[in-house]
């Protein structure tokens, strides 16, 4: 095992993230699905394009009737990826390259093939009678919702073997483990010992707010639930020394949300999932107050915790956190013909949501890494690749990652028909004109213009650690912002409109300072006390830093004695 | 050195006149000085002390060497109750205006003429103080002069008790450097203060004078000539170095740029002197050793840190000159965004700093740019210094700066291998 990057508590506030699917991402043994070989092969690509902790999604042993998240074996690779000893070669080369990796954790449930869910239906006198959610009934809990609307019809599915009705909040083959037996608790923390041993990171949990179910509620964010999860980061901060990071899935309101934190004692980080459609709600109707009013409206979190922004992921775009009327907007917007749809959402990718309209991808790119949190990048996002909404479920936004011009975009050396799903085709998204290979040579190509952005992103802890504060001009289409942290402030002024916009920014406060835009280091007029005027291209933007006049005699505490 | 300029010009009548009444004079005090009134009185008096508690009977003279000072600092010395010459040397006005960092307009032309008057005296030591380091005590003079004046020692270099975070410039640059170049393990190579043996002295003016560079090497030239022809070199331990000036500069920058600029420059002209020399040895040394002192600091690590991500976003195209690209690369990849996890590597600096030494041979960029693009990657390395040590006591900064002075040697073939 290779050393772990150098400890820091909370590395993950300033950290890029990057979410990975070891099947889509590069086919080492020629099989036609990706493996961990073929992501090892690859790690200098994702070191290049400047990302800093890869997630990945899950690589157990799996029937893979959810892509991994029905884990049949939570101690062993999916023999399709690799081997243990091909998963532990990746981790000490991503760590040696000085990247993380966070892997997927399914805490919520297991496969109905794990070993676990067999010996509970078949044996009510085994240890494992107990793991599971058993009812006579189907009538429990009826107040929780049916999260998988398309496919699920109930919460409750009858067993023909044990003669009672298993619990499963997703699919009918996903059983909820039991939480309020401490035997789960304990095996599910020997499966996180078992891989922070092997130097992982930490995990990005899965579907939390289920692990208790009650009656009389809706079985979401119980109290019951955060104290497990308490007891888990505990247990992980004592034995693995506080740096290994706890992500939570909790698709939920900010206010929800802001409980798995606690008082900074449970989760590090969770993905913020209602700021994401309003995103996309505020560029097409051009103007700010989606996502100020949701930031707004974002209680304030513990300081050692932090939110994961994302565009897009492997799901499809949700729009469980919006009201009804967002959702018909965001459907009528963003998925016009119903194929796109799924669940209560938009199977689709960020590119052609956008219609592959490069100045607004742009734009997107430039909120995700300005807004206050860690953002996530999804694969392929960075050249713009498309989807296929024509495959089942999800797949349509899983297909192979697109490298070059050759034969199965460079993903994989198998027969075009054996690949795990089909690449991208189309005129516009395939591979033969979306590919990495062709975007390196190309200067201004989106690949190039992400390590811009994911570099200057590093130019100060503000991006990571700011604090936030929006600024009003009377022009709605513009947003911007300042993030301060430390002696660091910077000025991120976004346009949403598909039109140029001057607006007028209320800057008195930092009168006499010089705004350094950060990609060109250009240095732009002194701002005085009347209302300082810019300009903005269609979707342009501009990330400055904010040069003090006294930066340069501030003194370090060494110069009278220097020599 | 091939040169053949001239030797030092004349002296004038009334210097003449002046040596003649004092000649043989076995111990000189050499004191260059511009505009040092306030502190000349406690120097002059600390050096009266040292000289009659130590060497009584030994003849001696204070030789002032002034730069056109205007607060009648000469007369001050003239009236100070022991035999004084008053000589005077051309200092640039630029360095009038703008002294240097060692407090000295001029310091090189200050430096040959008391080294001429010296011999014209025939010391048998010249022992060189700062008019402005008030903490000049008589023990500073015996331990000075007491090794050249018992003929054991023909360089005796000082070594200050100091703060950790005090001399960060000698200490992660200049001290390191000069120990890879010349194999000693001087401390304080641009001391300021030091003894010469009148056979070193009379070796120094024997080297033809060679034309300015604008930049003072006299200091750095003695010492690497003084190890490379053999001769003996000591350290002597001072105690606490007190600066009282109104004059130096305390401008980070030119700082550096002067003093590493008078490094690269005897490297240059001087290839003899280092080139053919591996690895290090400690010098001799009187008095006791005190490792730096671990009071606490009002040190900013985050403003050091704030202006080395400054410096990567303002002079990466300059770094992309000078700096191999592996170098650049390893300085790419330091994360300075959390002060709990930064690190600066030793070897890399020592790359770091060869990198820029070649680039300043080779003039890939304008010098005085090239200097001054290293404080932002030279405060890169002190943060990271002061961070992992701020825990530490004395001893182990010490030993955090002996690993420096290490890695720098162990890179040196990365050096020579370039330069040739």
């Amino acid at each position: 095992m290779s050393p772990r990057p150098p400890a820091g508590r909370d590395w993950y506030k300033d950290a890029v993230f990057y979410e990975v699917h070891v099947k889509a991402f590069a086919d080492g043994n020629g099989d036609g699905i990706g493996d961990f070989a073929g992501l090892t092969a690859r790690l200098d690509y994702l070191k290049d394009l400047g990302v800093d902790c890869l997630w990945i999604l899950p690589m157990y042993a799996s029937p893979l009737r959810d892509d991994g998240y029905d884990i049949a074996d939570f101690y062993s690779v999916h023999p399709a990826y690799g081997t243990l000893a091909d998963f532990q070669k990746f981790l000490d080369e991503a760590h040696a390259r000085g990247l993380r990796v966070i892997a997927d954790l399914v805490m919520n449930h297991t496969s109905d093939a794990h070993p676990w869910f067999q010996a509970s239906r078949t044996d009510p006198a085994s240890p494992y009678a107990d793991y599971y959610v058993w009812s006579d009934t189907d009538r429990r809990y009826q107040e929780a919702r049916v999260i998988f609307v398309d496919t699920e019809k109930s919460n409750w599915t009858f067993d023909p073997v044990r003669k009672a009705y298993y619990w499963h909040r997703f699919f009918g083959h996903q059983p909820d483990l039991n939480y309020d037996n401490p035997a789960v608790r304990a095996a599910m923390l020997d499966v996180m010992r078992f891989w922070l041993d092997r130097g992982l990171d930490g995990f990005r949990c899965d579907a939390v707010p289920y692990l208790i179910e009650r009656d009389g509620t809706n079985c979401e964010n119980l109290p019951e639930t955060h104290a497990v999860l308490r007891e888990f980061r505990r247990v992980i901060d004592r034995e693995y020394g506080g740096d290994r990071v706890l992500l939570a899935e909790a698709n939920q309101w900010p206010e929800d949300v802001r409980q798995y934190f606690g008082d900074g004692d449970e989760f590090h980080m969770a993905f913020h999932f209602p700021l994401m459609p309003r995103i996309y709600m505020a560029v097409r109707l051009e103007e700010r107050l989606p996502i100020v009013d949701i930031l707004t409206h974002t209680p304030a979190i513990p300081p050692s915790a932090q939110w994961c922004l994302f565009l897009r992921n492997h799901d499809e775009l949700t729009l469980e956190m919006v009201t009804n009327e967002e959702r018909a907007f965001m459907y009528y917007a963003y998925a016009q013909d119903p194929e796109m749809k799924l669940n209560l959402g938009i199977r689709r990718r960020l590119a052609p949501l956008l219609d592959n309209d490069r100045r607004r991808i742009e734009l997107l790119q430039s909120l995700l890494l300005t807004l206050p949190g860690s953002p996530i990048v999804y694969y392929g996002d960075e050249i713009g690749m498309g989807d296929n909404v024509h495959l089942g479920d999800r797949a349509g936004v899983r297909t192979p990652m697109q490298w070059s011009p050759d034969r199965n975009a460079g993903f994989s050396t198998a027969e075009e028909n054996t690949l795990y799903l089909p690449v991208i085709t189309d005129p516009v998204h395939g591979y033969q004109t979306v590919n990495v290979a062709a975007q390196s040579r190309t200067p201004s190509s989106l690949l190039n213009t992400m390590k811009r952005l994911i570099a200057a992103r590093r130019s100060s802890p503000a991006f990571g650690r700011g604090t936030m504060e929006f600024l009003r001009p009377r022009n709605q289409r513009i947003l911007a912002y300042l993030r301060q942290h430390g002696r660091d402030t910077l000025l991120v002024v976004n346009n949403l409109a598909s039109a140029s916009q001057a607006v007028e920014l209320d800057l008195r406060a930092l009168a006499g300072c010089t705004p350094v835009e950060i990609l060109g280091q250009t240095r732009f007029p002194p701002i005085r006390e009347t209302p300082y005027v810019l300009s903005l291209g269609a979707h342009g933007y501009y990330w400055f830093s904010i040069e003090r006049p006294d930066g340069a005699d501030e003194p370090y505490g060494i110069e009278r004695t220097a020599i | 050195m091939t040169d053949t300029a001239p030797a030092l010009a004349p002296p004038p009548p009334e210097l003449d006149r002046q040596l003649a009444a004092l000649t043989p004079c076995e111990i000189v005090v050499g004191l260059p000085t511009y505009n040092n009134a306030a502190t000349v009185p406690v120097i002059v008096a600390a050096v009266r002390a040292g000289l009659a508690a130590h060497f009584t009977g030994a003849s001696a003279a204070l030789v002032n060497v002034d730069a056109g000072s205007t607060d009648r600092t000469p007369e001050l010395l003239a009236e100070a109750g022991m035999p004084c010459v008053l000589a005077r040397h051309e200092a640039p006005s630029v360095e009038r205006a703008a002294v240097p960092f060692h407090g000295v307009p001029g310091r090189d032309a200050a430096l040959r003429s008391l080294f001429d008057v010296a011999r014209r005296l025939q010391a048998r030591v010249l022992v060189l103080l700062e008019a402005d380091v008030t903490s000049v005590t008589e023990e500073w003079i015996e331990r000075l002069v007491r090794a050249v004046w018992e003929a054991k020692a023909d360089l005796v270099t000082p070594a200050y008790v100091r703060h950790r975070y005090e001399g960060t410039i000698t200490n992660l640059l200049l001290a390191p450097l000069v120990r890879t170049l010349f194999g000693r393990r001087l401390r304080q190579p641009f001391g300021g203060t030091f003894a010469v043996s009148a056979r070193l002295l009379s070796h120094a003016l024997g080297h033809p004078v060679r034309p300015t560079t604008g930049r003072d090497l006299m200091d750095l030239w003695l010492t690497g000539t003084a190890i490379a022809e053999g001769f003996a070199v000591w350290e002597a331990w001072l105690g606490r170095r007190h600066v009282e000036s109104r004059t130096r500069t305390t401008d980070l920058p030119t700082m550096l740029a002067q003093a590493l600029g008078a490094v690269f420059a005897v490297m240059e002209q001087d290839e003899e002197l280092w080139l053919g020399v591996a690895g290090s040895e400690p010098v001799s040394a009187v008095g006791d050793h005190a490792p730096p002192s671990a009071t606490p600091a009002t040190v900013s690590v985050d403003r050091m840190l704030g202006a080395f991500r400054r410096g990567l976003r303002d002079l990466i195209e300059i770094w992309e000159l000078v700096l191999a690209p592996e170098t650049l690369d390893g300085v790419l990849d330091l994360d300075a965004r959390d002060v709990l996890t930064y690190r600066f590597p030793d070897r890399l600096w020592a790359q770091v700093v060869f990198d820029f030494a070649l680039g300043h041979r080779y003039g890939v960029v304008h010098r005085e740019h090239l200097l001054r693009s290293l404080v932002p990657l030279y405060l890169g390395r002190t943060a990271a210094f002061v961070a992992a040590t701020q825990a530490s006591d004395g001893a182990e900064a010490e030993a955090a700066l002996e690993r420096v002075g290490a890695a720098f040697e162990a890179e040196k073939p990365y050096l020579t291998e370039r330069w040739r």
